[in-house]
Formats: C-alpha cells, structure tokens, sequence
C-alpha cells in the first residue's frame, strides 16, 4: 500500500525536508525565513501533541504552558546566570518535562470532559504565574536573551529556520519509531478503552505519563528555541489561546498522525498570515459598496479558525493526513 | 482590615452573581446533553454588547436589554443546528464535542471583535441612584438589578424543573436517555432548548453586568473559564450547586485579588478547579459522577 510506505519512510522524508528549508530561506526573503522557523516550532509541539491526544486517546488544553514553561527556564538560565542557549534548551526541555512529570500524578487522574478542563485551568495557571511572579519579570516579560551562535557564527534568522526544522526531523525519527513499535500500538490499546488494555498487561497509567512527558518535553525545546530566537518573552506569548491553535494544528492535520502536524501547523500559520494581509484589503473593497460594513480589529483571524475547527471536526474529523496515514499502526484503524 | 474584607466580600458577591449565572447555563446544558459548552461565556458577550450598543444608539434600556437576551438565545439556537446537531448526528467523541464547542467560542469571540471592535462600550446603572452602603462596604446602585436577576432565573429553573410536566421530562431524559426517549421523550428537541436557554440566560448576566464592567468583545474568555470553574466546584450536575459555585468563586476570587494582588485573581479560581478535579470530582452539591 503507497499510503503505508510513505507512512514508513517518516525519517528521510524529514530529513529531506530540512534539505528542501536549508534551499527555501536562502532564496525567499527573511520574512518568509521567520515564517518558516515559527512553523518548525508549532509542528515540534503539535508532534508531541499527536501522540498524546491522537494515540493516547487524551486531550490536552493546556499545551502551551509547558512551551511557555521551556521559554522561560531556557531565558531565566541564559540572562541571569550566562549559561549558553545549548544548554538552556536543554534545561527548557526538561524543565517542562519535570513539570509534567509531577502534575500527571494530577492531571492524568482525570479523563475526557474533566482532564480537559484541568489541562485548561493548568495552562491558564501557568499563564497566572508568569504574569504576576516579579522574579520571571512579571507583564514585561524577559528581554535580552542571548540568540544561539556555533563558534564566532551567530544564529541569523535563516540558521533559525534551519536548526527548527533539523529539530523537527529529529522529533519526528524519534516518535514515528516509537509509534510503530508495540511501545506504539499499547498506546493505541489505551486509546480504544483503557481497562481492556490493563487486562492485555499494558499499564496505561504509566504509559500515559511517559507520552505526556515526552509531548511537554517538545513544548520545552521549542520554547527554548522561540525565546533565543525572538530574544524577547512575555506572558502573552503563552496563554490559553496558543492553545487552542495547537489544538486547531493537531486537528487539521489530523490527531493520529505525524505527518499532520507539519501540515497542521503549516496551515494554521499560513492561513493567519493571509489573512492578516488579505482580509482587510478585501473588507475595504467591500466597504467601498456596503458603507457600513465592519472593519477587521486585532487578531481577527480567530473568528476563521473557529469556523475552521468546527468544520474540520463534523466533515474531515481524521484530519487532512488522516487517510494517507492510516496505515501508520499496523492493523489499527483510527 | 475588617472594613476591606467586608468590602472584598460584597464585590464577590456581585461577581458570583454573574458567574452563577453564566455557570447555570454550563450546566444546563451539561445535563441535557452531557456536553462541556466552552462557548457559555460568549453568550454572555454577546448580550452585553448588543445591549450596550444598542443603547449607546440611543434606544430605550428595556428593548436593548430584550435585544440582548434574544440575541443571544439566537445565536445558542445557531450554534446547536450548525455546529452540535451536525457533530451529534455523526456520533462524535465527547472529545470532539469538547473541540467543537471551543471552535465556537473562539469563532463567536471573533465575530464579536468583527461587529464592535476592540473599544469598551459603557451603559449607565439601569436605576438612577447613588452607591449603595452597608454597614461599611458599597455596593454599585446596579447591584439589586444583578442580585435580583439571579433570584428570577434560579426560582424560575427550580420552579420549571420541579413542577412542569416539561421539566420532569427533562428530568426524566437526563436520568436514563434510552428508557426517556422509548416513552415518546423528545431527547433532540430538549438538547436544541438547552442551548437556547443556555444562551439566553447568559445573555440575561451579560445585559446585566455590562453597567459594572462596561462590555468588551472578549469579555466572555474571562466569564466562561469563570463559569466554568463555579460550575465543576457546585457540581456539574446541580443547580443550586452552580449558583454556591458562583458566589463561593466570586468571593474568593476578590479575597485573592484584595489580600495578594488582582492578578491573581483569575489564578485562585484554576487552582481552585484543579484541587476539586481532583479531590472532589462531583463538586460541592453535585452527586457521584454520571459521567465518565
């Protein structure tokens, strides 16, 4: 079956990728180069998004703490005490990943309805915290952080783009082998009833942890990333509705999938730069005719995605890469 | 000391008012139809600001107001026959459902920025009237019209509920929907009802607070996650739950907001809600989960 190899052949197509975006940014200009780092970014956690919500069969509406959470380990680390943003990411990492860690003893307890609404008060209390704890800079936020550099070569916007998506394949070598292994189809199990998995031996408490850690630990490297390379961070960065947009990603895409959260990711960030630029002009056309129609404000854009969602959801629930990657977990169908 | 927990205590009360509200409608529907509305909150906006527009346009209180409300069971009535029904036919996940309703709310929070704008519109205190004083708090001269509202909606719910042939019905198909619908029980229709009602009653706080807050697009963000939390604290399946629910946030919300710092007002609530997730998923009133 092609839909079944292309399935299986998740780590060169990556790593093609990196080739293809290594091409890209030297040849569009540098905006289009920030684009395509902060698509990197967005797929790195809607990866680990898909494994927890699509094979797990969990939700999670508070993802972006745990990106929120590596920004700013990683730029607490690297302004106050001058560690360099290599290590920092790494600290970012597993920074979101304790963090997890130790409110899955929580959080995991819950399901569905309930784990929906704990994983959105979590994320909205991480927000809290960092906007009213004077130690993280409270509102303003952190400036000043150090951008990554190899030697004398200092990260440009272009090395950004690069290194996201070098990320990203890696990311992506790492989950499709854990997907396709029985690490992989007792995820699934847990997914299709958690109890009939408990009577196969597959402990679904722990398993469950580990994704959940694992997708946190994501959320951290590309924080990481993001606060070098916008060498800024506040608080509005990382609230309740980067979630819901990472949510929208893994939905579009399609939630058990791998491949989708490239696609998810690239969608929602291109869609919101269209219309950014496209809406306004279009609604200035139309005001020219129907004087009183109203203007486009602020991120307007939601209103598109919300429609979005809804309509991926009743016509396309598998999401746009749901059907090529059926064949993904051998023998199960989503 | 005495004097500023008084106070902190009285604002409380005027915001649980409202989250009682809003968390009356959250569980309406949950009960109906076992879905978590995240959109509740946005019919509150909605009502706020067309009441609040409307009357910045010059028309009287009582048809803005009226506008408001029917404005919001309009756009609760929309929201299940676009977007619930079509899910529901299909036999979506509880999940999906979740995802769906969020998709509403970021939509209706979009729309409402389309329509009004990023300003604050502001409505006068519907009675004319100076701060009310007790003992040594104050209460905004809009307060008995908030108060006052909670009493109606709570009273009218318990009333339906407990001797209408309707609200026994419902009763009855939120107890056992498969056995409710053998005896001719319309589970459809009363599920299209909930959202209305949902809606309108949201509609009703936001028409009413709008004087105390002045109306934002997304001030229903804040109210719903609000909503919410007052409604899993009474117990998702009780309504005098949400309306304790409601005041016991309002008031610890302000306690918080006075005694640490306002920003952590929004915070005492989501801790609040992860501690009752975990130690008492049925909440304050609520019995043991009907629900997985």
């Amino acid at each position: 079956m092609p839909s079944a190899r292309f399935a299986s052949a998740h780590t060169p197509i990556a790593f093609a990728l990196v080739a293809v975006v290594a091409i890209v940014v030297f040849i569009v200009p540098s905006a289009y180069a920030g684009l395509l780092t902060v698509i990197g970014l967005y797929s790195l956690i809607t990866l680990g998004l898909n494994v927890f919500m699509g094979y797990t069969g969990q939700v999670s509406l508070g993802q972006a703490a745990f990106y929120g959470i590596g920004a700013y380990a990683a730029a607490l680390l690297s302004t106050r005490l001058g560690i360099s943003p290599w290590f920092a990411m790494l600290a970012g990492a597993s920074a979101a990943a304790t963090v997890a860690y130790a409110l899955s003893f929580v959080v995991l307890r819950l399901r569905e309805n309930l784990l929906a609404l704990g994983t959105l008060a979590l994320g909205i209390v991480v927000a809290v915290i960092f906007a009213n704890w004077e130690f993280v800079g409270g509102t303003s936020g952190i400036k000043g952080i150090p951008g990554f550099a190899i030697g004398r070569f200092t990260f440009d916007v272009r090395a950004y783009a690069i290194f996201a998506w070098l990320l990203v394949a890696c990311a992506m070598f790492f989950v499709a082998n854990i997907v396709r292994s029985s690490y992989g189809r007792a995820l699934v199990a847990i997914a299709a009833g958690e109890l009939g998995a408990q009577t196969l031996g597959v402990s679904g408490e722990r398993l469950k942890r580990q994704i959940f850690v694992l997708s946190a630990a994501l959320a951290g490297i590309a924080g990481a990333v993001y606060a070098s390379y916008v060498s800024y961070i506040d608080p509005s960065s990382f609230g309740f509705l980067l979630s819901v947009q990472l949510v929208l990603m893994s939905v579009i895409g399609g939630l058990r999938t791998l491949w989708g959260a490239i696609v998810g990711a690239t969608v929602v960030v291109g869609l919101s730069h269209i219309l950014q630029s496209a809406i306004p002009a279009l609604i200035a056309q139309v005001q020219k005719i129907v004087p009183w129609f109203p203007s486009a404000h602020g991120d307007f854009e939601s209103f598109f995605f919300g429609v979005l969602l809804i309509a991926m959801l009743i016509l396309v629930p598998r999401g746009i890469m749901g059907r090529a990657e059926s064949g993904a977990v051998a023998g199960v169908r989503a | 000391m005495i004097e500023a927990l008084w106070q902190y205590l009285l604002a409380g009360l005027i915001v649980g008012a409202i989250y009682a509200l809003v968390a009356a409608g959250f569980v309406l529907i949950y009960q109906v139809t076992g879905i978590i509305n995240f959109a509740q909150g946005e019919f509150a906006m909605i009502g706020a600001m067309t009441t609040a527009s409307f009357v910045q346009t010059g028309q009287s209180l009582p048809l803005a107001a009226a506008s408001g409300v029917l404005a919001a069971a309009a756009i609760g009535a929309l929201c299940y026959a676009l977007a619930i029904r079509p899910a529901r036919s299909r036999k979506a996940s509880s999940v999906t459902m979740i995802f769906i309703t969020l998709g509403l709310d970021v939509a209706l929070r979009g729309a409402g920025l389309f329509i009004w704008g990023t300003n604050p519109i502001s409505v006068d205190a519907f009675s004319k009237g100076t701060a009310i004083h007790i003992g040594s708090g104050v209460l905004s001269p809009q307060s008995p019209w908030v108060f006052g509202t909670d009493l109606l909606v709570f009273a009218a719910l318990y009333a339906f509920f407990r001797y209408s042939y309707t609200g026994i019905a419902v009763r009855a198909a939120v107890a056992n929907p498969p056995i409710a619908s053998t005896f001719g029980i319309p589970l459809g229709r009363f599920a299209f009802w909930s959202f209305v009602v949902a809606a309108a009653i949201g509609g009703l706080g936001g028409v009413v607070i709008v004087p105390i807050t002045s109306g934002t697009y997304d001030m229903g963000l804040a109210l719903g996650l609000a909503g919410f939390v007052a409604a899993v604290l009474g117990g998702l399946d009780s309504l005098p739950g949400a309306a304790l629910g409601g005041f016991v946030l309002g008031i610890l919300e302000k306690l918080a907001g006075g005694l640490i710092a306002t920003g952590w007002e929004q915070g005492v609530g989501f801790l609040i809600l992860v501690l009752v997730l975990v130690l008492r998923p049925q909440g304050l009133l609520g019995r043991a989960a009907r629900r997985a």
